[in-house]
């Protein structure tokens, strides 16, 4: 009964793309209440629609990462209002699939123990599906040879697609990115963003990617929020409209070239009072 | 041909492999020679070669005696303070409240000169064994307590967050994730520990024994048996040095994971 309801929910969302799946409300948060304590971010409103890939963008410091911590449930804003579904985040949500700046991987586990961490951290056990299922997330990021490695034999591009497919595990709909490929070199960088992108395309989900690489965020989502130094501020929110798939080939159009400038402007000549 | 780069001969790679075995091998044959022409009375500072006889002249089931006796004591004093010590730090990372009480009562412990309580402790719980693993013991757990709760507070944050994202109850927080990342700073703790625990076990002897390898020592001593005395710390070094060394296989092979990364 309940589950049908779920799914009639589900449907209509997919009949109606446009609709708001995570809605950010006039968010602001300090983490000190003191009022003469300036705020992190401020007055915060953003609607993300179910599978799109969205980006933020903003010098260091400026509550990217707070952003990201509130959708996750990790930290409840102390103004606004953070919802998913129309339902405010008061809590940890299962839907959700974090992936962390450094692939965060446990150094004692196998790479395939690794993928199954969250089940066996939850519920405390997993099923052979579940290893069957972990298997399946293993060969799409090309990592099956790998599955029985520890994570230090494997090369720090490697480690963080596994950290992406761990938190594809539990088949969220929502992916929160929190700068997850800053550890890593250019060359590796480029390419696991297409790899992200492959995964993106054949697992739907609604991405929200926090990063300082300008090149990056337009290279893979839809939509970037651009903001402003502490206190956080929206400064814009750009339509990425490049053709999809994107490739190698995207970064040299001249759309990709204006886009980049647009929001290199707004990072290195903030418009914001002081 | 790279100019810059000679590997070196064959002679400087064994000079190189050897010296830390020819260093002692020297300084050994130093105090030999200055033993013998310096004429250095016996009863001051014995020769290697009358320390090694004076090894001989034990019986080997005396030695075992001993050793049994210092080993028994260390082991189960080392063993208790590992018992108490890591649930306590389980304990006082994840209350605060316990924190605040335990925290000071430790560092009172801590700061207490242990050789200075032991004569009180035999007085406290008699002559045997008990008495002496309490002395054990108060000598190795705060290292154990110290390392442990700092590997669990070191953590990265990012992996306690994961956790909580899942919701996981706390339990599998400290066991899955907190516990394994604080392996490393507990095995360097132990490694502390367990040559702090022979010197527990050796303070005790002198305060109050019939057996072991620092009464051996002590008695030794007393009837001007310096020679008997030195082979017995050799053979106390050489057990404490053989603990240690073991606590480092215990690590390699049960949390090989856990190792600083070979550089090749």
């Amino acid at each position: 009964m309940e589950n049908n309801k779920a799914m009639e929910d589900m449907n209509s969302i997919e009949n109606n793309a446009k609709a708001a799946y995570v809605s950010m409300k006039n968010v602001g948060h300090k983490y000190d209440p003191r009022p003469e304590t300036p705020m992190v971010v401020q007055g915060i409103d953003l609607d993300i629609h179910r599978h799109e890939f969205v980006a933020v963008v903003g010098p260091s410091g400026c509550g990217k990462s707070t952003l990201l911590r509130m959708v996750a449930g990790l930290l409840i804003p102390s103004h606004g209002e953070v919802s998913v579904f129309n339902l405010p985040v008061t809590e940890p949500r299962d839907d959700v699939g974090i992936v962390f700046q450094k692939a965060n991987l446990l150094p004692w586990l196998t790479v395939r123990k690794n993928v199954l961490f969250p089940l066996k951290h939850k519920y405390g056990s997993y099923s052979a599906s579940d290893e069957k299922r972990a298997n399946e997330l293993l060969e799409m990021a090309g990592l099956t040879q790998f599955a029985d490695k520890m994570p230090d034999e494997l090369s720090g591009g490697m480690q963080q697609r596994v950290g992406i497919i761990r938190a594809l595990l539990l088949n969220p709909d929502i992916l929160l990115m929190d700068e997850p490929f800053s550890a890593l070199d250019a060359l590796t960088r480029e390419q696991i963003g297409f790899d992200l992108l492959d995964i993106w395309k054949k697992n739907p989900k609604t991405v929200l990617f926090i990063t300082h690489s300008i090149s990056e965020a337009v290279l893979l989502s839809d939509r970037i929020l651009v903001m402003s130094k502490r206190p956080g501020t929206v400064l814009d929110l750009i339509e990425v409209d490049l053709p999809r798939p994107r490739s190698s080939k995207t970064i040299n159009s001249p759309r990709f070239a204006e886009l980049t400038d647009l929001i290199r402007g707004y990072i290195y000549e903030p418009n914001v009072p002081a | 041909m790279n100019p810059t780069y000679q590997p070196k001969s064959w002679l400087a790679q064994q000079a190189n492999r050897f010296a830390p075995g020819l260093f002692f091998i020297g300084l050994v044959l130093l105090w030999e020679l200055v033993c013998r022409f310096g004429n250095v009375p016996n009863y001051i500072l014995p020769s290697p070669s009358a320390i090694f006889t004076a090894f001989f002249d034990v019986e080997f089931s005396r030695w075992l005696t001993h050793l049994w006796a210092t080993l028994r004591v260390a082991l189960m004093g080392f063993a208790l303070s590992i018992v108490i010590a890591i649930p306590l730090s389980i304990g006082m990372m994840r209350s605060e409240l316990m924190n605040r009480v335990f925290y000071p009562a430790l560092i009172v412990i801590q700061s207490t000169p242990v050789v200075a309580v032991a004569p009180l402790i035999i007085v406290l719980l008699g002559t045997d064994d008990p008495s002496r693993v309490l002395i054990t013991c108060l000598i190795t757990f705060f290292p154990l307590v110290v390392s442990t709760t700092t590997g669990m507070l070191e953590t990265p944050p990012e992996m306690i967050e994961l956790s909580q994202s899942l919701r996981a109850p706390r339990y599998r927080e400290t066991w899955q994730i907190r516990i394994p990342y604080a392996i490393p700073h507990i095995f360097s703790g132990l490694r502390v520990s367990i040559t702090l625990a022979i010197i527990g076990a050796v303070v005790a002897e002198f305060v109050a024994a019939e057996e072991g390898l620092g009464y051996f020592i002590q008695f030794s001593t007393s009837f001007f048996k310096i020679p008997q005395a030195f082979a017995g710390l050799i053979f106390l070094s050489v057990i404490s040095l053989l603990l240690f060394k073991s606590i480092q296989w215990i690590q390699a092979w049960f949390f090989p994971w856990s190792l600083p990364k070979k550089k090749y």
